[in-house]
């Protein structure tokens, strides 16, 4: 049946996109950057599980080094960058061209290193496909994709809630001033979340090209959408931000059902435009 | 105040160095998407000029004459064309330009016509382009003459109800305007049509919309992506016949199991073994169709500014256009003529078949 | 010749939405990625206009400045309501939908095959045929753009906007309304951008919807931060040297696969290691 395979499919990009959303809001909450390089990031990893593949290194490990690769670069781009950008009192507008600088200086060395064609993956078990509820026929990739999505997801929750870690970051990004007069060292703290939203989006970063195949320039999409999903949901609530991006890929999706093709993109954000008239805080947004 | 002169007088004075002197070499110009969504298919293009070029210079140049030509970068978008165009024209003072991507073609076809500048175009097949220019030339065949021969092989098969796939592109637009005007022509019905964004991989969506209409045979007119959509398209069971045109000749594609049974007509452009070994040892990686198309189309200029140097004619763009209609004939990795600004060349169906592209019918775009 | 022409006559438009991007970003505190959206519209409406012969070049410019006016300020009303950070994804979901309109609505804007042969401008009778001509008529829009900036800035009007800049709390306590000068300075920045739109779209002759999209509102904030906010040298700086970044950039000698990448990429270390340590721009106040 079409409406439930377009549903299900949705799912699984959604699921995806969910990750992508709660890491991007994990650093956009606490530290209040608009971080389009993690667009960047998101590319890299899958270059890197790709290159490693290649090479002949078993898919476990390689997908290890991705994400400990996407650490590193987005520690290395808090520290480098965006600490010294704060210190100068950088205004917003100044940080995300800096952003968007780093963005296109990611993708244009993988563009050079790996040329600008669309890289397949080499796994032929996750082509492998399985036919579920009603005739529902899903890849082993996309099977997988929600699988992680989601225990990534708890993962993040349970960080968040039930770690001290966690939970310093929460009242970093509730009250940046109290948190620099007490003993909570947002700037250290800065640097462990972005540390650990550039690892989370290595998941997407990896699982969604090895669906769809690797390019470049292809980061800015899915992180705009995630990013509209973030706002929606509400700054600060990751359930909202996870959810709502399900809802916006069901959107996409289920909207074909009704309207011709080219316009689903279009319907999406004219949605989100007027939402933000009229509910700019979002659904779940984060009690103050 | 004082910022302004600056600054201006610095602009100025780079500028000027831009456009430095070069001696005594044949420069012929060329703007391709090297960067952004066409990269792909603009290093392909790349490639195959400067392949002919290197090959021509190794036996001695044309006529003696080094050759080089200049690449710019237009991210396939009009308006950085055009000012290439200029740049090349007005500071580099070629006769002839490459072009690709059927948007940035046309946005520069004016200019070629105003300026004289032979405009050779070996990869974008938008119907538009027969007719946008004098100075424009076509080294492949239009969609419409392909659509028009697969739409007719499709209705002898018995598949008259098709559902087109097509890229919301220029050029991909165009295929689809053209199957919704042959398929039809040629005794068929079109029931659907589904878009899918340039540049992106999903094809989900828009297979299980098109599938839902319950089609015979799918149309396709994308240019990037068909590996993904074949994938695809094979995960969900699908089970309809899919067709396309020379887009499609894809080698990834074409080698992956789930492309078994697709049929789509083919350019023949082959190059021989000795030649595809040779690429392959210099850049790393096989001879695919963007890549011959541009090396015949080289091969065609060189011919040109061979013959008039020859004859010592200088290299305008109005003695290159008029000198290669004069030719005509030309014979490059394949037979071509020009009997209008658009070259006849000969015409395959082709089907994949076991990894392997087979061809089944020749035929010839009349 | 025609090469120093086109690109005096494109560094001239980019001027206008450089101001433009100014008045609004810069000036008025909104920050907007949907430049390019506005920009597209008014090329559009004028390329409309001049194909179907309704009317000539002039008004068509009248009627497009008006109407991205009007654009421009129910465009901006959300900032007025919303935080500033949530309105720079508005400002992307708005600019992302123009694209989408752009690209689809086949009737009105010719979709993703653009529109071909726009018929050239025209002052009072006579076409502007040639290069030199349309250069002219360019320079012109700008001289006289800057103009009216310089003037703006210098009025009451310009004062009350640099206040509010710098506190806009007193202002409101003071009971200017803050709302409606911002509105106004969008309003502007509109008139700058449809101009822009209708001067782009005679000279290039064909519009697609690739010259509106998101890289473009993007480059002219790059515009404006590099060649420095919210000052008249600024605007005219910023889009003169990004126009000509491209051709500097051909002088450094790079193998020609990767040539393209290359470039880009020292594009974005530029924007990088300006926002580190210049980032009021080369001629402009601190953002």
């Amino acid at each position: 049946m079409l409406a439930l395979q377009l549903l299900c499919n949705g799912i699984v990009t959604g699921c995806a996109l969910g990750i992508v959303a709660i890491s991007f809001s994990f650093v956009y909450s606490t530290t209040k950057i608009f971080h389009v390089a993690h667009a960047g990031v998101y590319t890299l990893g899958g270059y890197v599980a790709w290159s490693l593949l290649a090479h002949g290194f078993p898919a476990p490990v390689a997908f290890l080094v991705a994400v400990a690769a996407c650490t590193a670069l987005g520690a290395l781009i808090q520290t480098g960058l965006y600490a010294r950008l704060e210190r100068r009192r950088a205004t917003h507008l100044v940080v995300l061209i800096a952003s968007l600088g780093v963005l296109a200086v990611i993708q244009n060395i993988v563009a050079a290193v790996y040329t600008a064609n669309i890289l397949q993956f080499d796994l032929p078990w996750g082509a492998k496909v399985f036919t579920v509820v009603g005739n529902v026929r899903l890849t082993v990739t996309q099977l997988l994709t929600v699988v992680c999505s989601l225990a990534a997801y708890a993962a993040v929750m349970w960080f968040s809630h039930g770690t001290i870690l966690g939970k310093q970051i929460r009242a970093v990004a509730s009250n940046p001033f109290l948190a620099e007069i007490t003993r909570l060292r947002p700037r250290r703290v800065h640097v462990y979340v972005m540390a650990i939203a550039s690892a989370l989006v290595c998941v997407p970063g990896v699982l969604v090209p090895l669906d769809f195949g690797l390019q470049p320039y292809n980061g800015i999409t899915p992180l705009l959408t995630a990013t509209i999903a973030m706002i929606a949901g509400g700054v600060g609530s990751i359930t909202g931000a996870f959810v709502l991006a399900i809802v916006i890929a069901e959107l996409q999706n289920m909207s074909l059902l009704f309207i011709p093709g080219e316009w689903s993109i279009g319907i999406t954000f004219f949605i989100f435009v007027i939402f933000m008239l009229f509910r700019p805080t979002g659904l779940f947004a984060a009690a103050r | 105040m004082r910022h302004l002169l600056r600054y201006g007088i610095g602009l100025v004075a780079v500028m000027l160095a831009v456009t430095g002197a070069r001696a005594d070499t044949v420069r012929f110009g060329a703007i391709l998407p090297l960067t952004g969504p066409g990269a792909m298919i603009g290093t392909q293009q790349m490639r195959g000029i400067q392949f002919a070029v290197d090959k021509a210079n190794a036996a001695g140049g044309v006529h003696g004459n080094k050759i080089e030509v200049l690449f710019e970068d237009n991210q396939a978008k009009p308006d950085q064309s055009i000012l290439s165009f200029n740049k090349l024209v007005d500071l580099e003072h070629v006769p002839m330009i490459f072009t690709a991507y059927s948007g940035p073609s046309l946005a520069m076809a004016p200019l070629a016509t105003r300026k004289k500048i032979l405009l050779v175009n070996a990869g974008a097949q938008a119907d538009k382009l027969a007719t946008a220019s004098p100075y424009l030339v076509n080294t492949l065949p239009t969609i419409g003459d392909e659509v028009k021969v697969i739409s007719k092989y499709l209705i002898s098969e018995g598949k008259t109800k098709g559902a087109i796939l097509y890229e919301n592109d220029a050029a991909g637009i165009a295929g689809r305007d053209d199957f919704v005007k042959y398929f039809p022509e040629a005794g068929g019905t079109i029931l659907s049509q589904e878009p899918a964004q340039f540049g992106q991989t999903d094809y989900r969506p828009s297979l299980l919309k098109l599938a839902d209409a319950k089609p015979q045979v799918m149309l396709v007119s994308i240019t990037a992506g068909l590996l993904q959509m074949a994938q695809q398209y094979k995960q969900l069971g699908m089970k309809f016949t899919v067709a396309g045109t020379t887009f499609f000749a894809d080698p990834a594609t074409v080698a992956d199991p789930s492309s078994e049974g697709f049929v789509h007509t083919q350019v023949r452009i082959d190059a021989p073994p000795e030649l595809e070994a040779e690429f392959k040892a210099k850049y790393g990686v096989n001879m695919e169709f963007f890549v011959r198309q541009y090396y015949n189309a080289t091969q065609i200029v060189l011919a040109v500014a061979d013959k008039l140097l020859s004859e010592g004619k200088p290299l305008t763009g109005q003695s290159m256009h008029d000198e290669l209609f004069t030719i005509g004939k030309f014979n490059g990795l394949i037979p071509l003529e020009f009997k209008s600004n658009t070259a006849t060349v000969p015409l395959d169906i082709d089907v994949m078949k076991g990894g392997k592209d087979v061809t089944i019918k020749q035929m010839s775009a009349d | 010749m025609d090469f120093w022409l086109s690109y005096l006559t494109l560094a001239s438009i980019y001027v206008l939405l450089g101001l433009s991007t100014n008045l609004l970003v810069g000036i008025a505190g909104i920050f907007s990625v949907s430049q390019a959206a506005v920009f597209g519209v008014g090329a559009y409406i004028v390329a409309f206009f001049l194909m179907n012969d309704v009317m000539s070049f002039l008004p068509a410019l009248a009627i497009a400045a008006v109407c991205c006016v009007a654009l421009n300020i129910v465009l901006t009303l959300p900032a007025l309501r919303v935080a500033g950070d949530y309105f720079v994804v508005t400002s992307f979901g708005i600019q992302l939908l123009a694209t989408a309109v752009f690209t689809n609505w086949t009737g009105g804007t010719g979709g993703a095959n653009g529109l071909p042969g726009i018929p050239p401008a025209d002052l009072f009778g006579k076409a502007l045929e040639d290069t030199s001509s349309e250069t002219i008529l360019c320079v012109g829009g700008m001289v006289l753009g800057c103009l009216v900036f310089w003037l703006v800035m210098r009025a009451p009007f310009g004062r009350l906007l640099r206040a509010i800049r710098e506190d806009e709390l007193a202002v409101a306590a003071s009971g200017k309304s803050v709302l409606r000068a911002k509105v106004s300075a969008a309003a502007l920045a509109g008139a700058f951008a449809g101009s822009a739109g209708g001067l782009y779209a005679t000279f290039l002759s064909f519009i697609d919807p690739s010259s509106f999209d998101l890289d473009s509102s993007i480059l002219l904030l790059t515009m404006v931060v590099v060649g420095g906010a919210r000052t008249l040298a600024g605007s005219i700086i910023g889009p003169f040297l990004l126009l000509a970044l491209p051709q500097i950039l051909t002088l450094v000698e790079i193998p020609t696969t990767i040539a393209a990448a290359a470039r880009q990429l020292i594009y974005g270390v530029l924007l990088i290691v300006f926002m580190l340590f210049r980032p009021q721009g080369l001629a402009g106040e601190k953002l």
